[in-house]
Parts: structure tokens; sequence; C-alpha cells
């Protein structure tokens, strides 16, 4: 054995090692190349050992020769091996391919329901002006419904509120929200920024626009200077806060027992803007509210002295607005709860 | 209130456009609900003159007439028997339409052709004459169109209740003059009294009762021929909703819509006669038992505590509400009582309401009725019965309070209407503003009190004279009391548009949490997890209270209304289905399965908030629940999903699902056999701590059954009493800092009998773990070869840490040797 002969030999194995690596068909066979070459049973492990038959002075450089084709080596078979996993990872790309266009699995969507939802935007509104939430009892009596808020037994403004009376001595089921105000002035005390939202009842025959259960949101300020000028300035934002910032309103007269003066309030026909159409009953107005100057006698049952406070209420049905907001024509599916029409909502 | 603007007109002169008007009105406070235009139907409709009226050849019945209508003549087939040449009466061309949608066209009628239609008052709702043809004036001009002449715009008028005063042409032409500044033309009100013995001789009155009766009027009118009214007059009362009835009875509804006053007339020979012999009106209350025959011709049992228009022996009317049958003016009357009186309003409503007979005169007097006007309404419609029905009046009038009061003093700051307002309108221009609506101010005087409020009682204050004012509110506005009703009148008449809008910088109120924090949490999780969420209805039918009742309800949670006690029952329900107050929601919610299955929807998951209801003796109880259906296939039904239905599983994962969010302890499960609304094997009752109790299963065949249910899936219900839904908030969520040791995972399969029941395991499991358990799931149950038929095997996870070191392998051994080892306790065993 010679240098020379065992140089030739390392130089013709790294040519036909480097040959196979760039012709190896996949991985597996670069693998086998790998431990056939540089494998420590491998081919130039096999010449190397040979170098203890060389003299002293060759045997670094045929060790220098080794490292030099291992290297070489080592580098076709990376370059290889690099080359054929971007095919092999191509080949599986393309097989895993799907078609992309199917639709995609349904998560369920549940929703929250329209008066629920409407009664909740109502609220939030009011919260920044400073108004917050209270519940007062749907079982009400004669006193707090009627007698506190100024409507005495046999008064004829009862006929606005046709009630359902309970088996039970001087009951029924409450006909609006506003027994709530007598409850939240004795409880809190001026100065008052509340509001009540929740369930009524009507003696009502149920059709399109009228329903025996319903919802309300009452809203209640007091305080020494709390005017009218207030109120109308907080419908005005609310208004605008429901229906727009361009949807004109309008301040009118009503009448209520517990408010003096009393108010109704209007906003031009969402349907019509103004153009006078049967939604509006051809006023081109449409009614959102009602409201007013809380009842001197109403402060007082509330245990307020009205010599020195004053406040305002306003009560409004959810369903109206929610009417409004959404384009629902008959109140009548609020509590049919048809699953394709709650589906619609948030 | 239905006006005829034709009407209005005679009170006060109008500028405007009807809808002008009508929004001026509104603005005003009197709601205008719509304009109507009377004779908008008339289509085609012409005056007429007759040239001819012949026998029909062919015809014994009808009349072969020609008829001029100015530019050409008209041969028309007219079956009336009124008609004679040179008569004006209405025409109906062909073409014309009519009220009801009735079509004109030429005709052909037993073998002469009609070229068009004479049209009777009826015919074209102008009258209540259906007879005979509607003959007007002799100089009616000729081929004008009949809307033209008699077209009139109604409006109706929304007058709230306490207006009553408003409730009338004369009041509302007021509110016109307010809101227009034209002045009010009073009523002409001429009585021509002709000779004879005076009322007060013919008739006397004895109001036994004053504090029903506080004033009466009465006046005789002799001689009445009964008969129609004039066209004119039943133009008029149809226009405004009142249908003519006969001269005698029109000229007391034409009073009461003209002026607000109810009148009633009485054949003054029906009246009995006293002690002197002549006619005795009494106004006394009821006596218990006494019987009266109203004019609808239905025997009314009367009370003490009805008042009654009497004669000495007998009721002759229900005072206020309706007249009695053996009083009526008929057509053999000659001689008129006239009734024009006040009664107490209360009174006159109770009575309506007991016997059901609500009219346009007991909806006045139960408002309150001007005092004035008894006197004004008796002596009005003494003049109508003379120019309608020739009557002869007798001089002088019955008149139990001959005084007239005097206007009513409310003084007022106008500082503080102005706070109240919050405007800054001199006191002279409040003064201006009010004395439009004819009230009048002056300053005030000496002894004068502001009514600041008149109940509970009253409460008046000595005011600063210098800046008070009194404000002399006529006689007619009941309505005017205290300062603040001052204040809408000033408002009002100003118009509300010029209220400022401001925002309210007055003091807040401090922080308080809204109630409602919860339930929105609550609902968000709900509608996250796919539910939608339902509202029903709170009223249910005693069958549904029934089938739904649980043996043992679900408690609330401490602190909150407990369920229990008896239902709450409404005593005048709309109907049956809706008479009782639910007690929980497993029905609602079953109904809106029910109701959504017969739609077609067949996967249905549903939640609704709400409450149940109760009492004990006088002590209601509300409580508020959650309530969660779910039935058909658990996730949407799609091409890359395998369906399974949703089963008992998926509602507790809602409630772990719930519990999680709301940062409760873990649920537990009890098996609940004994409800018969739930499938005796697929129920449980579920508490997570003492926050969340709940019901929760499968719905009982049986009852699937009897509530009718088109589905052969499986449906599962639960009701939850959850800490907060009535009014709670949400405290912070604690953070636990994530440890830099490792957890590690063992896995142990455990066989046990077929009954026991997973939480014993669990609960063994978590006893004999020791403290490194951090986290334990049941990931598998297996049952079949090789374990016996009886057994199951529940493969558990156990998640192992210690927050300070890395656990090693003798200590996850120790830990899971140690439940091993306490497997036998439970009959259980490590599957190999």
């Amino acid at each position: 054995m010679d240098l020379a002969q065992l140089t030739s030999d390392l130089q013709s194995l790294r040519a036909t090692a480097t040959a196979a690596a760039s012709a190896a068909p996949d991985t597996a066979a670069l693998d086998a190349l790998d431990v056939e070459v540089l494998g420590k049973k491998g081919g130039i492990t096999a010449i190397l050992r040979s170098i203890g038959g060389l003299p002293p002075a060759d045997r670094p450089r045929l060790g220098a020769v080794g490292n030099e084709v291992r290297a070489a080596v080592e580098g076709a078979i990376a370059e290889a091996r690099a080359r054929l996993s971007r095919s092999e990872l191509a080949a599986r790309l393309a097989a895993e391919s799907v078609d992309v266009t199917t639709p995609g699995r349904p998560v369920r969507r549940g929703s929250l329901h329209p008066i629920m939802e409407t009664a909740r935007e109502i609220a939030d509104v009011f919260a920044q002006f400073g108004f917050v939430v209270y519940e007062g009892p749907e079982v009400e009596d004669d006193v707090t419904n009627f007698q506190m808020l100024n409507i005495p037994p046999d008064h004829p403004a009862r006929d606005l509120w046709d009630t359902l009376y309970l088996d039970m001595e001087g009951r029924l089921l409450r006909t609006h929200t506003s027994p709530g105000q007598i409850r939240v002035m004795h409880q809190e005390g001026p100065p008052i920024r509340a509001l009540l939202p929740g369930r009524c009842f009507r003696y009502e025959a149920v059709d399109a626009s009228h329903a025996s259960e319903f919802f309300q949101v009452e809203g209640l300020m007091v305080d020494e200077g709390t005017s009218m000028a207030d109120l109308k300035g907080l419908l005005d934002q609310f208004a605008h806060a429901m229906f727009g910032a361009e949807r004109p309103t309008r301040f009118r007269p009503g009448y209520y027992p517990f408010t003096e003066p009393s108010v109704a309030f209007d906003i031009l026909c969402v349907i019509c803007n103004g153009e006078k159409c049967p939604a509006c009953s051809r006023t081109g107005w449409m009614t959102i509210l009602g409201a007013g100057m809380v009842h001197p006698t109403v402060l007082r049952y509330g245990g307020i002295d009205p010599e020195r406070y004053q406040g305002f209420a306003f009560g409004m049905g959810v369903e109206r607005i929610a009417n409004l907001r959404h384009h629902v024509v008959d109140l009548r599916q609020y509590m049919e709860d048809d699953l394709r029409f709650l589906g619609v909502f948030r | 209130m239905r006006v005829p603007l034709s009407w209005l007109r005679e009170f006060v002169d109008i500028q405007l456009t009807p809808e002008q008007l009508a929004e001026r009105l509104t603005l005003l406070g009197m709601e205008v609900k719509s304009v109507e235009r009377w004779g908008a139907d008339w289509q085609n409709v012409v005056i007429g003159e007759l040239l001819t009226v012949d026998q029909h050849p062919r015809a014994d019945r009808l009349h072969l007439t020609t008829v001029t209508v100015g530019d050409q003549v008209l041969s028309i087939v007219c079956g009336a028997d009124n008609i004679a040449p040179g008569q004006r009466i209405p025409v109906a061309l062909p073409g014309a339409v009519l009220p009801g949608d009735r079509h004109i066209e030429r005709t052909e009628k037993m073998g002469v052709v009609s070229n068009g239609m004479l049209c009777s008052g009826d015919e074209l709702r102008l009258t209540g004459d259906a007879d005979g043809i509607l003959i007007l004036p002799d100089d009616t001009p000729l081929g004008v169109p009949l809307a033209d002449l008699y077209g009139d715009v109604v409006l109706d008028v929304d007058v709230k209740p306490n207006r009553g005063d408003a409730l009338s042409i004369l009041g509302l032409a007021r509110e016109v003059a307010a809101a227009t500044r034209a002045e009010v033309r009073q009523p002409a009100v001429a009585v021509e009294e002709g000779s004879g013995p005076s009322s007060a001789e013919r008739f006397g009155v004895d109001v036994r009762d004053p504090d029903l009766c506080p004033r009466f009027v009465g006046r005789w009118v002799s001689g009445v021929r009964v008969g129609p009214s004039p066209d004119w007059v039943q133009m008029r009362l149809l226009a405004a909703g009142q249908r003519p009835i006969s001269n005698v009875v029109d000229a007391s509804n034409y009073v009461m819509l003209e002026l607000g006053k109810p009148i009633h007339t009485f054949d003054a020979a029906s009246v009995g006669t006293g002690p002197d012999g002549r006619p005795l009106v009494v106004v006394r209350r009821a006596r218990d038992g006494e019987r009266l025959e109203t004019l609808d011709h239905v025997g009314r049992e009367l009370t003490a505590d009805t008042l009654v228009i009497a004669d000495p022996d007998r009721p002759l009317a229900v005072a206020g509400v309706m007249g009695g049958a053996n009083s009526e003016v008929s057509d053999a009357t000659t001689d008129i009582v006239i009734e024009s009186a006040i009664f107490d309003p209360v009174s006159i409503r109770r009575t309506a309401f007991r016997l059901g007979l609500r009219s346009e005169a007991s909806s006045r007097f139960e408002k309150g009725q001007e005092a004035r006007m008894a006197r004004l309404g008796a002596d009005r419609t003494a003049q109508l019965l003379r120019e309608w029905a020739g009557g002869q009046i007798a001089p002088g009038r019955v008149d139990t309070m001959p005084h007239e009061p005097s206007p009513a003093r409310v003084s007022f700051r106008p500082a503080r209407v102005n706070r109240l307002l919050g405007t800054e309108l001199t006191a002279d221009e409040q003064r201006e503003l009010l004395a439009r609506v004819g009230v009048e101010t002056e300053p005030a005087s000496a002894g004068d009190r502001v009514n600041v409020a008149l109940k509970p009682n009253l409460l008046a204050v000595v005011p600063d004279l210098s800046r008070t004012l009194t404000a002399l509110v006529p006689t007619w506005r009941r309505d005017i009391v205290v300062e603040s009703d001052v204040a809408e009148e000033v408002a009002r008449v100003r118009g509300y548009e010029l209220v400022p809008s401001v925002t309210p910088d007055t003091l807040m109120p401090g922080f308080r949490a809204s109630p409602l924090e919860v339930r929105q949490l609550v609902r968000e999780t709900l509608a996250g997890a796919g539910l939608t969420e339902v509202v029903t209805s709170a009223l249910v039918s005693p069958r549904h209270v029934e089938a739904f009742a649980l043996a043992r309800e679900v408690p609330s949670v401490e602190g909150e209304d407990q369920p229990g006690g008896d239902p709450i029952g409404v005593t005048n329900p709309l109907s049956r289905d809706h008479s009782l107050l639910r007690r929980n929601l497993l029905g609602s919610l079953l109904d809106v399965v029910a109701t959504n299955l017969r739609h077609g929807t067949p996967d249905i998951a549903a939640f609704e908030i709400g409450k149940g209801y109760a009492h004990t003796g006088a002590d209601v109880r509300e409580w508020w629940r959650l309530g969660i259906a779910l039935t058909g296939a658990a996730g949407e039904p799609a091409w890359n999903r395998v369906t399974r239905p949703y089963d008992l599983d998926d509602a507790k994962g809602v409630l772990e699902l719930l519990a999680r969010r709301l940062g409760l302890p873990a649920l537990e499960y009890e098996p609940e056999t004994a409800e018969p609304v739930f499938h005796p094997g697929r129920t449980a009752r579920a508490t997570a701590g003492d926050d969340l109790l709940a019901i929760v299963g499968e719905v009982h065949p049986d009852v699937a059954d009897a509530w009718g249910l088109r589905t052969t899936q499986r449906v599962i219900l639960a009701e939850v009493a959850l800490r907060g839904l009535a009014a709670g908030r949400l405290a912070p969520e604690r953070a636990h800092a994530v440890g830099r040791f490792q957890e590690v995972d063992r896995d142990l399969a455990i066989v046990v009998p077929e009954t026991t029941p997973a939480a014993a395991v669990e609960a063994l499991i978590r006893a004999h773990a020791g403290a490194l358990l951090r986290d334990l799931s049941l990931f598998d149950i297996y049952r079949g070869v090789p374990l016996a038929a009886d057994e199951k095997s529940l493969a558990y996870r156990l998640r192992l840490g210690a927050g300070d070191r890395t656990l090693t392998d003798p200590e996850l051994e120790a830990a899971v040797a140690g439940v091993v080892a306490a497997l036998p306790a439970i009959g259980g065993r490590r599957r190999a």
C-alpha cells in the first residue's frame, strides 16, 4: 500500500459516492449511501484503516485527503437530501390538496332575543347619562300600581290600563313599570337617575299591535333643578342613539295622571320619513314613548318633598322600539318564538 | 271624538287647511288620530231636478222619471214614493261609486233603461232615511257634485280623560281658538218660551241624594211632534258618528256633542204624579233588588249605590247611563221633560261598569261636568225641540242650584313654572299664554296659597305675594287645580316645541351596580354556545301548571325567593290558556319545542331567563330561573359532520360551561328517578356548590306524547337556579400563577360494577390521589370483553404536579398506588 494508491482509492470513492448521491432516487437511498460511505464500517473508514501501513510522514497527508473526501461526500449527500426532501414535500403537499371551495363545518349559531336585546340597548344609552337599572315585582298591588301614581279607584284614566287582576285581595299584574318609580324613590331619595325595565301585563286582546304581555322600560330622574328641558334633551339624545342622529323628533303634550306636564314623544316616521303613510296613520310621526314631569302627588307618595325637588319620568314599550328598529310589523312574533324568526337577530 | 269641520266652524273661524289644523291641535295636546273626508266615497253623484215622474209601464212599484242634471236629461227608474217633479235630488250617474263600494251602471229594469240612480240619504250615508229619496232644498245648485255641497272633513280627536270639557264641538273650538288666536263664538241659546204654566208649575223635582246629583235642571216642552230630524241635522249627527233616531232624541244627542252636556228626555206622560198631582221627578239611590228595563230592553237589577231618576213609584232611568223603556219618547209622545243634570262622576262610572253599559253620556259624566252646562244644556235642548219638533217651551226652568259657580283661584309662582319647564318666561308672558285658553290672572292677594299637591293631603305654601299670580280658572277647566297644572298650560299653549333641549347637568347619583350583570353573561355565554334565547308568556293554562309541576322543586339559591306555595291565578283572564302564572320554565320551553317542530324546525337549542311565581297567603314570591331545551341534531348537520342527536350530556355540558364562565365550583350530579316530567333513568339533579341548583334530564315519553311532540328525538330540558340571576355581580376572577415545573399525566382505568356511579369513582380518586392531584378527567368508558357483563371500565386521566419541583417517578407511582389501593372499597379494581 502506498499513499498514491490509497489517495487514488479515496478519490475514486469520492467520485462514485458523489455521483450516487446526485443520482439517488429518494432519501432512503441517501441514508444507505451515507452508511455505506461515511459510516463506521463505510468505505472511507475502510480505506483509512490502512493508514497504519504508511510511513509516518505520509499518514497526515492521507488523513487530510480522507477528511477532504468525507466532507465532499457529506456535502453531496446533504445537497441531494435537501433537493429530495423538497420534491418529496412537494409531492406530499400535492397529494394532500382538498377542494377548498366547499363550505366550512358550521358552528351552531345562537341568538339573543330582540326584545331582551332592545331593552339592553335602551339601558346602555341611558347608562351613558348615569341612569342605573332597578327592577320591581311583576305582581303588584293596586295602591302602588295606581293609587300612588295619582290614579285613584274609579278614576276615568283607569281606562288607559286594562288590568289583569289576581285571585289575591288588592293584587294585580303590573300594567306598567311605573310603580317602580315609587319603590325607587323610597329606596334611594334624590338625586335619582333610575331605569326600570321589565315585563308588564294588560287585559288586551292580542293582535298585530297589541299584546297582553309585553316589556317596558321606565326612566326616572329627580333632583332640585331637573326640568322639562332636561327631559327633552335626554329624549332627543336617546332618539338619536336609537334611530340615527339625523332623525327629527317632536315633543308634544300628552296625558298621564302621574306626570304634569305630560309629554308624548315622536320621531319622524321611519317608514315614510314624514311623507304620511299607513304605518304612521298618515301623520308623518310615530310616537315612541310617553313622559312628563313627575306629578307632585307622586313625589309625595315616594316620600320626596315636591316643593324642593322635581323630576321627570318616561316610559316606553320595548316592542315598539324593536319594531321600528328591526322592521317588525306583527309583535305577536316576539312571543311565538319561531326559531326562523329569532335566528335573524344577534 | 269625531268633529265635522263644518260644525266646528260655527264656533270659531278656521283659516288653516284641515291637515294644518290637525297638526296644530295635536301639538296642543288634542291629538288628531285621523282626518277623514266625509263624502269622499261619493263619486259621480251630482244634484239633479226631477222633470217628470210617471208610472213604470210594467212594474207597479217603480217609477219612470226624467231628471236634468244641468247639461243633460236622463231617464232613471226609481222605486221610492216620495218624489215629485220640481224636487232637487242627488243623482248617481252611470259610473258612480257609493259608500260600501257600490258601483252604479246603466241598467235595464223591467224593459226600461235606467241611466243612473236617485239616492236615498241612507245610500249616501248622509242621513238615516232609507225609505225615500233625499229631497234637497229647492235652491241647491243643479249639476254640482254632491261632495262639493255636502262633503265635510271630520277630525277624529283623541281627547284625554282629564279634558272632559273638550269632548264637545264647543270645547274643541276653544282649543282651536287658543291655537290660532281666534275668538270663540259662544253658542246662541235663545229660548223662545211659550205662554201657559211654567216648567216649575208643570212638574216637580225632588233630589234626595244631592251628594250624587249636585244640580238638576229641568224644562218642560209640550206639543211636540215626534218624527225624523231635518236632513241637515241627520247629516251632522252621522258625520259625528251618531245615528239619527228621532227629532227629540237627536236634539239631546246634538246638545251632547255640541256642548258636551249629556241630556235625557222623558215622555212627560209616563212620569207619575206626586202628592200635589203634578208629575214628580225623584233623584235617589235605587233600592237593592229594584228592577228597571233599560232602553236596550234588558231588565236590570239595581243596587243601592245606583243613582236613578224616578217618579214617586218606580225608577225611570239609570242616572247618567241609560234611560228606561217605561219613559221612552215614542211617536205618540207630545210632552217632554228635559233632564240636564250634574252627577257624581265616580258613581256614574261605577254604575256604567257594573251594568256593562258604557255610553257617550256616561263617559262624559264620569270625567266630570261643568255645573254651568246644566242650565245651558237644558235651554239649548228646549230650543232645538221647538225648532225641530214644533214644541212649546214652558216658561222658566226647575233648577236645584240656581247660582252659577265662580272661577276657581289657583295661585302659582312664575319662577317655579320656569324651574319646572326649564324656561325663562316673564310673568307677563305667562299671563298672556294663559289668557289664550281663557285663564285670566291677577296678582295674588293675601290669603292666597300656592297648592303644590292635593294628595295624599294638601301641600300648600304661603308664597311671596309679590312674585305670585293667581289664575282665575274658568269653570269648564276642572283639570287645573295645582301649580304644576298651570305650568303645563303655559307650556302647552306656548308650544312644547319651544321648550329648550339641554343635557342634564345636575348632580349624579353615586355608583350602583346593574342587577343584570350575571343575566347578561349567561345570555351571551349560551348564545355563543349555539342556543337561541326565547321569551315566552308568564301566564299559562292550569293544565300547564299541573303537568309541569315538580314533585321536588328546584330550590332557589340562598337569599332569594323560594318556590313552593300556591299558584297565582288571574280572575279576569283573556283565556284559560293564560290564566295562571307559571311556576317554572319547563312547560314554556316544551311549548317552544312543540311549536318549532310543527313549523318544520327539527333541531332546537333554546334558553329563557324568566320568573316563576307563587304565593302563600298574602306573601307573593317571584324567583328567577334559567330554562334550557335541546332536541334534534347536536351541531348543525353538514356534509362534513357526522350528526348525532342532542343528549343529556350536551345539556350538562352547557351547565358546566356556565359554571366555568361564572367561576363556580365543578358540577356534581345525582340521579333523579322520581319526577313525572322526566325520564327516570336519564335525569339528574345538578349542583355547583350552593351557587347553581338544577334539574336536567330527558323529557318523560309520556309527557312528550301528552304534549303532542312530533319527534322521535329525545328532548332534554333543564330548570336552573343560579346565584346572581335575580341581581348579582360578577366577582373578579382569581388568577393562579402557572407553575414553572411540568405537570405529568397518568392514565388509570378502573373497573367497577355497572351500578357504581362515575361520581363515586371520581370522589374516591380525589380522596386518595393525595395533594399532588391537579386535575382529573374521565376520557373513556368501556364495556365488553374481557370485562364481565355487569362491569364497566372508567378511564381517568390524572394530572399530577407540585408547584415547587418536578415530580419523580416514585412520587407519581405512589399517587396512583394510593388510588388503586382504595379501589376495593367501592368494589373496583385497576384494569390490567
